[in-house]
C-alpha cells in the first residue's frame, strides 16, 4: 500500500489545524479528531483504496480555509487579530538593526533603545526577547572594542575573556600566545553570537508572524 | 451581480436551516458524524462542504441541543454518537412550526407570479 494517501490526510488535517487556531482549544481538537475519524470512515468503506478515492474523500469535506470559516461563524469567534497587530513594521526593523549596531552609532544607548523597541513589539515571544536582550549585551559593539582594546595591546580588553581561563593567562600587557589566541576566539565568538540572534529574531519575525501574545 | 446575491442568500440559508436538518435526522435516532454526513450528503444541494457538518456538531453540543456518546464500532476505534436532548427537540418542534409559515408564505406570493 502507498503511503502517499497517508500524507494527504496528514498534510490536510494539519492544515485544518492551523486554520482552526482562531477557535478555543478544546472546540478546535474536537472539531479534528472528528473530521479525523470521518477520514477513517469513509477509508474503510472503500474496497480498493486509491490516492484518488482519498482526494475525493478530501475535496468532499471541503477546503481546511473553508470549513474554519464556517467554524468561527458558528462559535461567534472574530477572524484572528493578527492581521493588523503582528504585521511586522518599522519597529521592528529598527529594534533588529539598533540591536545589532546601535551601540556602534551611539554607545551604549543606541543598543538600550533596541532592547527597548524590542520588548516593545508584539511580533516576538517572551522566550526570543530573552534571546535578543543576552546575546549579546551592546551587539557589534562589545566585540568591536575588544579588538581595538586588544589591537592596541591594552589589557583591559583581554582580561574579560581571560577571566575564564584565569590558570591560563595572566592580564599582563605582553600576553602569552595562548592568551592571545584565546583572547581572538573569544572576541570572534562575541562577534559572531549577535549576527546569529539577528538572523533568529529576524526568521521568526518571518516565519511566526502570531507567535505571541506576551 | 444579482445572481451574486442570490448566491449569498441561499448559502446564508442553506447554513441557517441546516443544524434544522441535522437535528431532525437525529429525531429518531442516535448517529454517528460520518453517518449523518452520507445521509445529508444523499440530497442534493444542502452542503457543499461535508466537512462543516463538524464545527456543527460541536456547536450542538455546546448549545444543549445535542449530546454524545462514545460506542465501540465493530469495523475499528469507538465512534461517537449525537443524539437529541429535551431541548433540541423542542427548538426542532418550534422550527418546524416556523419554517412552515414561512415555506407557505414564501411559495403564495412566488407560485402565484410563475404561475
Amino acid at each position: 500500500m502507498s503511503t502517499t494517501p497517508d500524507k494527504l490526510v496528514e498534510r490536510y488535517l494539519k492544515h485544518l489545524e492551523v486554520e482552526l487556531d482562531d477557535l478555543p482549544r478544546d472546540r478546535r481538537s474536537e472539531i479534528v479528531d472528528e473530521i479525523a475519524g470521518h477520514i477513517a470512515e469513509a477509508r474503510g468503506v472503500l474496497e480498493h483504496e486509491s490516492e484518488a478515492d482519498v482526494r475525493n474523500i478530501l475535496e468532499g469535506l471541503g477546503d481546511p480555509p473553508d470549513i474554519a470559516e464556517d467554524a468561527r461563524d458558528r462559535f461567534d469567534v472574530q477572524p484572528a487579530l493578527p492581521v493588523a497587530p503582528y504585521k511586522r513594521g518599522s519597529m521592528e526593523i529598527a529594534a533588529l538593526v539598533l540591536l545589532l549596531v546601535g551601540g556602534l552609532i551611539v554607545p551604549i544607548f543606541g543598543w538600550m533603545i533596541g532592547v527597548i523597541l524590542l520588548w516593545l513589539s508584539n511580533a516576538w515571544n517572551v522566550r526570543d526577547k530573552v534571546i535578543g536582550t543576552i546575546f549579546v549585551p551592546g551587539g557589534l559593539g562589545l566585540p568591536l572594542i575588544g579588538f581595538v582594546l586588544f589591537a592596541t595591546g591594552s589589557g583591559g580588553g583581554i582580561c574579560i575573556s581571560d577571566l575564564n581561563n584565569p590558570s591560563r593567562a595572566a592580564c599582563t600587557g605582553e600576553g602569552t600566545s595562548t592568551g592571545d589566541v584565546i583572547t581572538v576566539v573569544a572576541l570572534i565568538a562575541l562577534l559572531i553570537a549577535p549576527l546569529v540572534t539577528t538572523a533568529y529574531l529576524a526568521y521568526r519575525l518571518r516565519h511566526q508572524p502570531a507567535a505571541a501574545t506576551a | 451581480m444579482v445572481a451574486g446575491k442570490q448566491d449569498a442568500l441561499l448559502a446564508q440559508m442553506r447554513k441557517g436551516t441546516l443544524q434544522y436538518c441535522v437535528l431532525a435526522l437525529l429525531a429518531d435516532e442516535e448517529r454517528y458524524g460520518f453517518d449523518l454526513v452520507r445521509s445529508l450528503a444523499e440530497t442534493d444541494g444542502m452542503v457543499t462542504s461535508e466537512g462543516t457538518i463538524y464545527p456543527l456538531l460541536s456547536r450542538l453540543r455546546r448549545d444543549g441541543l445535542v449530546e454524545t456518546t462514545w460506542r465501540e464500532s465493530t469495523s475499528g476505534p469507538p465512534r461517537r454518537y449525537y443524539k437529541l436532548t429535551t431541548a433540541g427537540r423542542s427548538a426542532l418542534e418550534a422550527f418546524k412550526g416556523e419554517w412552515g409559515r414561512f415555506r407557505d408564505a414564501v411559495d403564495h406570493f412566488v407560485e402565484r407570479n410563475a404561475g
